[in-house]
């Protein structure tokens, strides 16, 4: 009897199951056709997942500008990258426009259209000059800015208006508490409010722009030169990574540890007074939050070289395998036409200069001129482009910082860096 | 949960002890009160080391749950606590209003379905002629079927997503469910052997000799007798289609798009949303948890099928 039921049970489930197959072969549910038609009138967009809402009420605007239908295809950002890199060595694509980080377009430069005729004057004076120069890849632009990002300083606005910390403060070293502007005060300010279970800064042994940062305010190009020398072990990479390890004792433990996600959930939890974290992070403080309503902003600190700051772009690049390249195209041009619109999803950026000054005066966008003024430094600089970028600090630089702020030689371990990336770039 | 009712020491022994002395009732009394008390221990420790099992597979699949009530600040809590503060839907809400969600699970429903089916219809006949037939050439294939396993999934992933591409099945659930089969059928292969294995012969010669044929003995003898078998191998391919990211982050886009991929899309460039995260994991688990459940009996049956083998 029950194996005539099983035996029943398993026809029904295979009925069912050639059922969803036939119905499975046709089409999955997650919208229309992919791309490649003749009409192109509507195109697949790669996007990480976090762009997608940047580009979201883009691609409304420009459908009714443009008739471009666009269909989102989010994944994360590890897998962007592994994604990019099978579907361009296949030579098939499944979009006709794919969102991709800056460090990025060297890799896949090869694989990607010139779209030259985007870039009109009026188009490069908008933009800020790193991205333009970064964007131009062996002569011909390849990516046109979708959203920038770089790293300002968040502060307790709270503590640093309190009467009793501006008088101790200013008792202790000498000058007005305030915004820090240079590496000394920030010293200063971080050593200050590490007290009762309070940190003053966090030092982030996890990622490396905030150490590249500082590479630049110390007057030096970021580990490779013009010639793509490896310049890691001059003496402003010693100087950068000294200051950076001089906030260790100011900063939370387990600093090796710490990346982008740990050093904003310490700040929103209230645990640390400032921090030097990417501009959007502003605009994502949770409503619950301690700190929330609590938080001013100002340009990155500066220093012998002033303020500088590694701009952290994403480009909109047209694959040349697209078959859609009309649409493809028409949809990058709205998107900058129409860049501004970008600041109005929950993260709030834009590429353009011009969208940033239109919001930088309202109320909740108290970001922007810190990050406009960083993003126009004169020693603001892309990361060096080369394809081996990725595996550089993969490999390299994030080891080295973690080697660092846990107490290793500053001099051994820039050696040994340069060593290493010279190794790598052979 | 039989295991623990079932007495550890037999009642025998202290029924067929002969009363030697006038004492003996009190004896036999004390005795009884004795075993109750050793049983009543054992079954005590087996409780605690159940609990502690539960505690110990069960907190990370709990601490997701509780994470998904919590306020967005609550999620990041340093040091973190394990209950929320505040409860709320809100992340539920903002998950599963995320566009794209809805049509996910669909994608993974089918393809988990497909997958599961290919398994079964690929590794059952496979299973069968490998068990009955042994031949060289089959214990050649099965161990070719566990070499398989060990080339990580990565290694065929860009090739197999080229593959599907050229032959225009790019962004679809069968190509996924395809992929999805590599990983699960040697498992099944390997798991419908031993379930086989445990099946007597004289069983399908009994059903020849009422007039079956070899295949007749197979699907009306065979295949019931190792259906709870079947069960936890379907489970195993389902699980492992369900779950897969690598292949579906490479091989799917707008319209094969599976949850897993969507559940990792919470992580982004600018942060990580842990509450919309863990309730859209949480959601995800409630088919798989259904589906076992409704299995139950059967995997506990499949498990312990050549447990008593002649």
């Amino acid at each position: 009897m029950s194996s005539r039921k099983t035996i029943s049970r398993l026809a029904a489930i295979g009925s069912l199951s050639t059922a969803v197959i036939l119905a499975a072969t046709a089409c999955g549910a997650g919208g229309p056709a992919t791309s490649g038609g003749a009409a192109g009138s509507s195109i697949n967009v790669l996007v990480e997942a976090g762009g997608h809402a940047e580009l979201q009420p883009i691609a409304d605007q420009c459908k009714k500008d443009t008739g471009v239908n666009v269909n989102f295809v989010e994944l994360p950002y590890d897998g962007l990258f592994n994604r990019l890199s099978s579907e361009f060595s296949s030579g098939s694509v499944s979009f006709d426009v794919a969102a991709l980080d800056s460090v990025w377009l060297p890799s896949f430069k090869d694989a990607l259209q010139p779209i030259d005729e985007l870039f009109t004057d009026e188009a490069k004076k908008d933009i800020f000059p790193s991205l333009v120069k970064e964007a131009n890849v062996d002569g011909h632009f390849i990516g046109m800015p979708a959203w920038t990002n770089a790293e300002i300083v968040l502060y307790r606005k709270d503590l640093f208006e309190d009467a009793k910390n501006k008088a101790d403060f200013k008792a202790k070293y000498g000058y007005d508490l305030a915004a820090p502007k240079t590496w000394q005060q920030y010293q200063d300010i971080s050593a200050f409010f590490t007290k009762d279970g309070m940190y003053g800064t966090d030092v982030k042994g996890g990622v490396e722009t905030e150490y590249l940062a500082h590479v630049l305010q110390a007057g030096s190009p970021m580990v490779l030169d013009s010639n793509n020398n490896v310049v890691i072990d001059n003496a402003a990479h010693k100087q950068a990574l000294d200051f950076y390890t001089s906030l260790v004792k100011d900063a939370p433990a387990g600093a090796a540890q710490v990346d982008w996600a740990a050093a904003q959930n310490l700040f929103n939890q209230g645990k640390t007074a400032m921090t030097q974290f990417w501009a959007h992070a502003y605009r994502q403080i949770p409503k619950d939050s301690p700190v929330y309503g609590k938080v001013g902003t100002a340009p990155m600190i500066g220093g012998s070289a002033g303020v500088a700051g590694v701009p952290g772009p994403w480009y909109l690049s047209v694959p040349k395998a697209t078959k859609n390249t009309d649409a493809a195209k028409k949809f990058v041009k709205c998107a900058f036409d129409h860049n501004d619109l970008a600041i109005q999803s929950s993260l709030g950026l834009a590429a353009r200069v011009s969208a940033f000054q239109k919001y930088q005066d309202q109320p909740g966008y108290e970001s922007f001129k810190p990050l406009i003024e960083t993003l126009n430094a004169p020693a603001t600089a892309t990361r060096p482009a080369t394809a081996k970028w990725q595996q550089i600090v993969d490999t390299v630089l994030v080891p080295m910082l973690q080697k660092a702020v846990a107490g290793g030689d500053s001099t051994t371990l820039l050696a040994d860096a340069k060593s290493k990336i010279q190794a790598l770039l052979k | 949960m039989s295991t623990m009712e079932s007495p550890t020491i037999p009642a025998q022994q202290t029924t067929t002890e002969p009363p030697r002395t006038g004492g003996g009732r009190r004896r036999r009394g004390v005795n009884r009160e004795g075993l109750e008390a050793g049983k009543r221990s054992t079954r005590t420790i087996l409780w605690i080391l159940l609990a502690a099992s539960l505690v110990i597979y069960g907190f990370p699949f709990l601490y997701l749950l509780f994470t998904s009530f919590k306020t967005p600040i609550d999620t990041i809590a340093v040091p973190p606590t394990i209950l929320p503060k505040v409860w709320t839907l809100d992340n539920y809400v903002n998950a599963l209003g995320r566009g794209g969600v809805p049509a996910s699970f669909i994608n993974s429903i089918q393809t988990a379905v497909i997958s599961t089916l290919l398994s079964l219809v690929l590794a059952v006949p496979a299973a069968y002629g490998i068990t009955r037939y042994k031949t060289r050439s089959g214990r050649v294939f099965i161990m070719a079927a566990l070499v398989t396993r060990m080339v990580p999934p990565v290694a065929i992933g860009i090739p197999l997503a080229s593959m599907m591409a050229s032959v225009g099945l790019a962004d679809t659930p069968i190509a996924l469910s395809i992929a999805h089969t590599t990983i699960s059928l040697p498992l099944s292969i390997w798991l419908m052997s031993s379930f086989f294995e445990a099946v007597p012969q004289d069983l399908e010669e009994a059903a020849t000799v009422d007039g079956c044929s070899r295949l007749g003995a197979l699907w009306r003898v065979v295949i019931p007798v190792v259906s709870g078998g079947i069960a936890v191998t379907a489970i195993f391919a389902f699980l492992a289609s369900w779950n897969e990211f690598l292949f579906a982050l490479l091989m799917t886009a707008v319209r094969s798009q599976t949850t897993p991929v969507v559940i990792a899309n919470f992580q982004t460039q600018f942060g990580l949303d842990w509450g919309s995260m863990t309730a859209l994991a949480a959601v995800y688990s409630i088919p798989v948890i259904l589906l076992t459940l409704l299995l139950q009996r059967k995997i506990v049956a499949g498990m312990t099928l050549g447990a008593v083998k002649g």
